[in-house]
């Protein structure tokens, strides 16, 4: 198990550094104007004067290790555009706490609708609930999250009667913002929880324990509910990537001041450095959440051996 | 009773074992050779056997029809489809991008909330109007029953009371003004004894009967041939007319936005756009997939080094791919299915190259492998008929998923210009007006249109899968 922790950490690691290394190299091909917050005022020498300042001049491999040697050292460079000249491991130390406060709160909220919807699904396999469940995750899978974000701010906010935008003092628009994010979540929590039970409900064990006269309730408990949230384990770090679109989505919709915002509105504003750094942290939490998911399965089902076993495929 | 049954029986019983006797005596008088005889081949006998009426798409289209859900969107969305293509041919439609201008005012049309038609009020023969000719309307005149217009606190006769108008005279003229709220007369204790003088704090419109024939007071448009032209300016209708808000019969539909657009037109544009996106996305999905998935199943000394490639990929948020191909190209149609063709055939490598190390070394491929048959017809005979379900559900969920991306990329000011109208662009015009209720229509059209689309895609291509599945056709 450590071997294997320490094999997928060194690979997440090695996966990052080649990520940092392409998102790098592709913006250096962008037009040099969005390094200058007044480039049409400046003449042809300021303008090499200030790249070279920048060591934007150098060849791309020196620029890349003097970016990561800067990297180690928790500098991820200024902002030229968005707000100039500010180091932006601070601007978005700023931003960082709020998107995370609700990526944890939409999490939480998806396993609180999710789970409890998943299991309703299949212990009422081709039923009522089953069907609901059904046209809710077909809903969601299909229809472009946008749409139905805008609608349920346009008309949750009138109905609920509550400001439109986001105000972190005022906990009432916390709500749809939190609820939004977390139904992309809860539809597939709840699509894979019903799938995995109606797997494991055809299982022998199960028709041995019904056999037996254990109580309906006490095999969806005890036997299939446990059984097949193994294998959801994985999926909840993982939504962490869900979360992403959504918070670029809900962020920018509501106003509020985190991550996924700055990065529509760096964006808009063509500032370089900005959607390097933000682009390279959504990476990371890409690999994280994905090595956690490995990691947690490993520890949770003692099934699963990481021993590499070699055999005719 | 059971007397009956005895001999009853009995007869039965004795007719059977005479009929036995008969027949083991003529077997016994066959000779020997008779009784064995072989038996030629038969070709057609052979066949019979052997046949089976199971034909592979006829089944799965037979699975596919009784899901009656599917079946019923199927034919929503072709007829949908087919209606994108034709809308721009039918008589009477604006061009997604022309600006509409009022003719008179020479102003955009912005914000005209939808309606079926341009018809405001429906005029009597013979009602008198002013009527001049449009300009940029050929046939068409703007019509109007103002006589004169009274300006405040001016003082005038009224000769007849009534709850809505009131008939007056007014420097040698007589007509008609409205007796509302925002006319706010000044009216003596009991109104009905007239005449008597009286006065208004407003101006008011004197009107020449007691019809209001103004789009709240601006002009009404009427084809030519209705009016008889008294020479002086009025004219009368010769038959009875509709007065239209604007010179054409030609409503706009979904209304317009804000710098006087079609909506109608821009958004069977738009499906058409979205669709021509997704469908062309699908595509190369499907043909990328495939050809890195059969590679990489197929090669072993290529497995290692894909594999590794695509964990580098896949550990990369796919909106993340997106947003930064997308940044870094200019906003066009080829870069946005450019950047979604990046991040979609990963997937879809992966699925077939796990179906195909599944099921590559299975008997009867090593069968086929012995027998001499060539790498290509193994992929394409014995391979790659087996992923027909997976493929499609890929194919029919990629088309739902990149109007999505395309709603997405348009979102964060990363899509396609506004000149190119599609659902994504739609959508995120309509957005930005949601605080104004009277203007929602303008975003509420295109989801309803974009989600009709791609729910159908979602269910149609579950649907097939399934229906493809030859574990489903029994």
């Amino acid at each position: 198990m450590l071997k294997y922790s320490f094999k997928r950490l060194i690979s997440s690691v090695l996966t990052l550094m080649i990520i940092i290394t392409i998102v790098f190299v592709l913006l250096r091909q962008m037009p040099i104007e969005g390094y200058f917050d007044n480039f049409d005022k400046l003449d042809q020498a300021q303008i090499q004067a200030k790249l070279s300042q920048l060591g934007l001049t150098d060849p791309i491999p020196v620029q890349l290790w003097n970016f990561f040697v800067d990297l180690l050292h928790g500098d991820l460079g200024t902002s030229s555009r968005y707000a100039t000249g500010a180091p932006i491991a601070d601007l978005i130390a700023k931003k960082a706490p709020i998107s995370i406060k609700l990526g944890v709160l939409s999490m939480a909220l998806s396993l609180i609708m999710g789970i409890p919807l998943g299991a309703a699904m299949a212990r009422s396999k081709g039923k009522f609930w089953d069907k609901i469940g059904t046209v809710y995750i077909v809903f969601i899978n299909a229809v472009p999250a946008a749409v139905y974000y805008i609608f349920i701010q346009m008309y949750g906010t009138s109905a609920l009667t509550i400001p439109m935008l986001f105000d972190e003092k005022n906990l009432v628009t916390w709500i749809l913002p939190v609820f939004s994010m977390s139904l992309g979540s809860t539809a597939s929590y709840a699509m894979w929880l019903r799938r995995y039970m109606v797997d494991e409900m055809n299982k022998d064990y199960v028709r041995l324990a019904r056999a037996k006269g254990v109580s309906d309730k006490k095999i969806m408990m005890q036997h299939v509910f446990r059984n097949a949230f193994v294998p959801m384990i994985q999926y909840i770090p993982t939504s962490l990537l869900y979360t992403i679109s959504g918070s670029i989505y809900i962020e920018s919709l509501y106003s509020i001041p985190g991550m996924g915002g700055l990065l529509v509105d760096v964006i808009g504003r063509q500032d370089n450095p900005m959607v390097q750094a933000i682009v390279i942290i959504y990476s990371c939490i890409g690999i994280i959440g994905l090595l956690l998911g490995d990691l947690l399965m490993g520890m949770i089902d003692p099934r699963i051996s990481f021993v590499k076993k070699e055999g005719a495929r | 009773m059971p007397g009956i049954k005895d001999t009853m029986s009995q007869k039965l019983e004795k007719s059977v074992s005479a009929q036995l006797e008969q027949q083991l005596d003529s077997a016994a008088a066959i000779n020997e050779d008779e009784l064995f005889v072989l038996a030629d081949y038969d070709q057609s006998a052979a066949e019979k056997a052997g046949y089976s009426n199971y034909s592979y798409w006829r089944s799965t289209l037979q699975v596919f029809f009784k899901n009656k859900l599917a079946v019923c969107l199927l034919v929503v969305l072709v007829l949908l489809v087919l209606f994108t293509f034709l809308q721009p041919h039918l008589p009477g439609q604006y061009p997604a991008n022309l600006i509409n201008t009022h003719p008179q005012t020479g102003k955009a049309l912005s914000h005209v909330s939808p309606s079926f038609s341009t018809v405001l009020i429906t005029a009597p023969q013979g009602a008198m109007v002013n009527a001049e000719p449009v300009k940029d309307a050929e046939g068409w005149y703007a019509v109007d029953n103002k006589l004169s217009t009274i300006k405040s606190r001016q003082k005038f006769t009224v000769v007849e009371y009534g709850e809505n108008w009131c008939k007056i005279e007014y420097k040698n003229m007589t007509g008609y003004v409205k007796n509302n709220f925002q006319t706010k007369l000044k009216l003596p204790e009991d109104p009905t004894a007239v005449p008597y003088e009286s006065r208004s704090n407003f101006n008011l419109d004197l009107y020449m009967s007691d019809v209001d024939y103004t789009n709240n007071g601006a002009a009404l448009y009427v084809e030519g041939s209705k009016l008889t032209m008294n020479g002086d300016g009025t004219a009368s209708f010769a038959q009875d007319a509709e007065l239209r808000v604007l010179p054409s019969t030609h409503a706009f539909w979904f209304g317009t936005n804000n710098i006087g657009q079609d909506l109608w037109a821009r958004v069977w544009s738009g499906t058409r756009t979205s669709l021509f996106i997704g469908f062309t996305v699908a595509f190369f999905e499907a043909l990328l997939g495939i050809l890195v998935g059969v590679l990489w199943g197929y090669v072993r000394k290529l497995d290692r080094l894909l594999t590794e490639v695509y964990n580098v990929i896949d550990n990369i948020p796919n909106t993340i791919i997106l947003i930064l191909i997308s940044y870094i190209l200019k906003p066009s149609l080829q870069t946005l299915i450019f950047s979604m063709c990046l991040t979609r055939w990963l997937g879809m490598a992966r699925f077939i190259r796990n179906q195909i190390v599944i099921i590559r070394d299975r008997d009867y491929n090593l069968a086929s492998r012995c027998l001499g048959t060539g790498t290509w017809r193994i992929i394409m005979k014995n391979l790659l008929p087996y992923l027909v379900s997976v493929i499609t559900l890929r194919m029919a969920l990629a088309i739902p998923g990149a109007i999505g991306s395309e709603v997405f990329i348009t979102y964060i000011g990363l899509g396609l210009p506004v000149d190119i109208p599609s659902l994504g662009n739609l959508i995120n015009e309509g957005r930005q007006l949601i605080t104004s209720a009277a203007l929602r229509y303008q975003l509420i059209f295109p989801a309803i249109v974009l989600s009709i689309v791609t729910i159908s895609f979602y269910i149609i291509g579950n649907a097939f899968a399934d229906a493809a599945d030859p574990k489903n056709h029994v």
